[in-house]
């Protein structure tokens, strides 16, 4: 009996304990998912339509949850463009910065969208805009004709008239090192447009973004028109609109440096 | 009454007539006058895939100016410091040559303020007029220095006593 | 897409496409704004693929630039430079041509003398107008040489510059002007 009762009372023990265990790891398994408070905040983007010409650009507000959102500014702008207005443009591609596609204006600096931080102060405004003293196909998306025709103009390739006999071009790691900060540039635009002399006089000053690019080409140890290109630097505009206001530099997604290859310029010119 | 009917009725049938050559040989010119280059326009020069070309290379407007610009303005940092510790009329030469390089100094930074934001490519007739204007002021300027240098007590000295007044 | 969208039909599009139930319905949306959309097809010249570029491109507005960029030191430092410059190349140069044209009026005792004659906070007010422009261009003049010669070209070097411009700017102003 005694050996029955404390069976019993064991069975029921390890009954309970079972039980407890059983229920918190169900509570566990179906714990409700932690629902995120509703934070609005407030967007205001640049918006101008071809299809209505004679109607002045606006600022368009649109409000969207940051909490369902993504972290990124690229992130609002599909959202707004996925559920609140299909009719808003811009240019995106890769989404982390490496194809210069999304380049605007965001809250007064000029920044990939895909890489720019929605700031979570929800009673701070954000404001978006095309990037600055560009004429703009629509909204978002500026005309960047003249940009591309001015990178061409460098003739951004390798020039050289005796290769090697056999083999590739030999480099010295030092050589190697001056094309650093350089090279990485993806052409988004956001320097020669945050320039405010590429502002005044972009139809004949080729702005930072191609400067350095003409530099990347006079730096190669592998190119041997360097003489010639910086012949085509020799006037008043191409180059020496630069008054080192360092814009350039200070709003570069990629974190270049293009003011201090336009000095570098300058200097090698001053000493031919 | 009747005359001006005539004027009227003549002067429509050539501007038919005119209009009607235009139209058919001339449709091309009347469209790209409507689509001219304009420097800064959002009308470029060439399709999209002609790079944009370079002005002719002019050192002298190029390394050799940028250079001349820096020389002169580093050669007023000492100068300015030996005017704050020396007194004009005691060298009068030395007052002399600042007033030069200041002068030269402003006449660069005003051009080159004229060139950002009047060039004459944009402002084909106040881009000239300031352009000469500056050129004459300049030149004016020079004289206005040297005869006070020379007539009077120079300009270290004037604003020296100007600033102890 | 453009004629679903101009008919407000997207959204009864996707819901149709995910449900197979409802694909007929699709399937006669599909047809009926088919048939309600008469297109009418022009035949263009290769040319006149720049005629309706460019009548586009003169219609582009210019996206705003200062009014909307960001104020930062690098670039309001920078206009403020040239502003002192012209200011005081206007000074310069109104004060020699005066004097050249009337030697009488603007001869240096006339100057003092007119000077002299002001009352202290106008005294003041003028030292710190013309000291204000004179320090800053001067100091930042020597940090343009600097970064002429290749240094301090980094965005670092270039705010702790500019921070060290503005502070020698402000004791060198107040010092002139007490002077």
């Amino acid at each position: 009996m005694s050996v029955l009762s404390q069976a019993a009372r064991r069975f029921v023990k390890a009954s309970v304990v079972d039980a407890r265990t059983f229920t918190t790891s169900t509570r566990r398994l179906q714990a409700e998912p932690l629902q995120k408070p509703v934070l609005n905040k407030e967007f205001k983007i640049y918006r101008w339509n071809p299809d209505e010409p004679a109607k002045k650009p606006t600022l368009q507000s649109y409000t969207i949850d940051l909490n369902q959102t993504g972290p990124m500014i690229l992130d609002a702008l599909i959202k707004i463009k996925n559920e609140i207005d299909p009719t808003l443009t811009f240019r995106r591609s890769c989404r982390e910065g490496i194809c210069g596609s999304c380049a605007m204006n965001i809250n007064g600096q000029n920044t990939l969208a895909c890489l720019c931080r929605i700031d979570r102060d929800a009673s701070k405004d954000s404001k978006i805009y095309p990037l600055p003293h560009m004429y703009i196909v629509k909204d978002l998306v500026p005309d960047l004709t003249q940009f591309y025709k001015q990178y061409k103009s460098i003739q951004p390739y390798l020039q050289n008239d005796n290769p090697p006999e056999k083999g590739e071009f030999l480099q010295s790691q030092e050589e190697r090192r001056k094309l650093d900060g350089l090279y990485e540039c993806i052409l988004c635009a956001c320097c020669s447009t945050s320039c405010p002399s590429y502002w005044w006089n972009q139809d004949e000053y080729l702005g930072p973004a191609t400067l350095m690019q003409a530099y990347r080409w006079i730096a190669d140890s592998r190119d041997s028109n360097g003489a010639k290109r910086k012949e085509y630097l020799q006037n008043e505009l191409s180059m020496y609109r630069c008054h080192t206001i360092f814009n350039c530099s200070r709003t570069c997604p990629k974190g270049l440096n293009p003011a201090a290859a336009i000095a570098k310029i300058k200097l090698e010119l001053a000493a031919d | 009454m009747s005359s001006s009917l005539i004027l009227r009725s003549t002067l429509s049938k050539a501007l038919i007539k005119s209009s009607l050559i235009r139209s058919s040989t001339q449709v091309r010119q009347s469209t790209s006058d409507r689509f001219a280059y304009v420097p800064g326009g959002p009308i470029y020069k060439g399709t999209v895939n002609d790079p944009t070309t370079f002005p002719p290379p002019s050192k002298t407007h190029g390394s050799y100016h940028w250079a001349f610009e820096r020389l002169v303005s580093a050669a007023l940092v000492p100068m300015t410091v030996a005017a704050f510790a020396t007194s004009g009329t005691n060298y009068p030469i030395f007052d002399g040559i600042l007033g030069l390089t200041l002068i030269i100094h402003s006449h660069i930074g005003f051009d080159s303020s004229a060139v950002d934001y009047l060039h004459p490519r944009k402002f084909s007739v106040l881009g000239p007029i300031v352009k000469w204007t500056l050129r004459a002021a300049t030149v004016g300027t020079m004289v206005g220095v040297y005869q006070f240098n020379t007539n009077d007590i120079g300009l270290t000295e004037l604003i020296a006593k100007v600033w102890a007044a | 897409m453009l004629s679903t969208r101009a008919l407000g039909l997207a959204p009864a599009l996707r819901q149709a496409a995910f449900s197979p139930a409802r694909n007929h319905i699709l399937r006669t949306v599909i047809r009926s704004s088919i048939i309600k959309r008469s297109v009418q097809t022009q035949s263009l010249k290769p040319e006149d693929g720049t005629t309706i570029l460019n009548t586009q491109r003169l219609q582009r507005p210019s996206s705003p630039h200062f009014t909307i960029y960001e104020p930062q030191l690098t670039w309001i430092g920078s206009i403020f430079n040239r502003v002192t410059g012209v200011g005081l190349g206007f000074l310069l140069y109104g004060f020699s041509l005066a004097y050249l044209v009337a030697p009488g009026t603007f001869d240096s005792t006339h100057v003092i003398e007119f000077v002299g004659g002001l009352p202290d906070v106008v005294k003041y007010a003028g030292k710190f107008i013309l000291a204000l422009p004179f320090t800053f261009h001067s100091w930042n003049g020597i940090r343009h040489l600097l970064w002429d010669s290749g240094k301090f070209l980094t965005v670092k070097g270039a705010y702790s510059t500019g921070y060290a411009v503005l502070g020698a700017t402000a004791i060198s102003t107040i010092v002139l002007m007490f002077q």
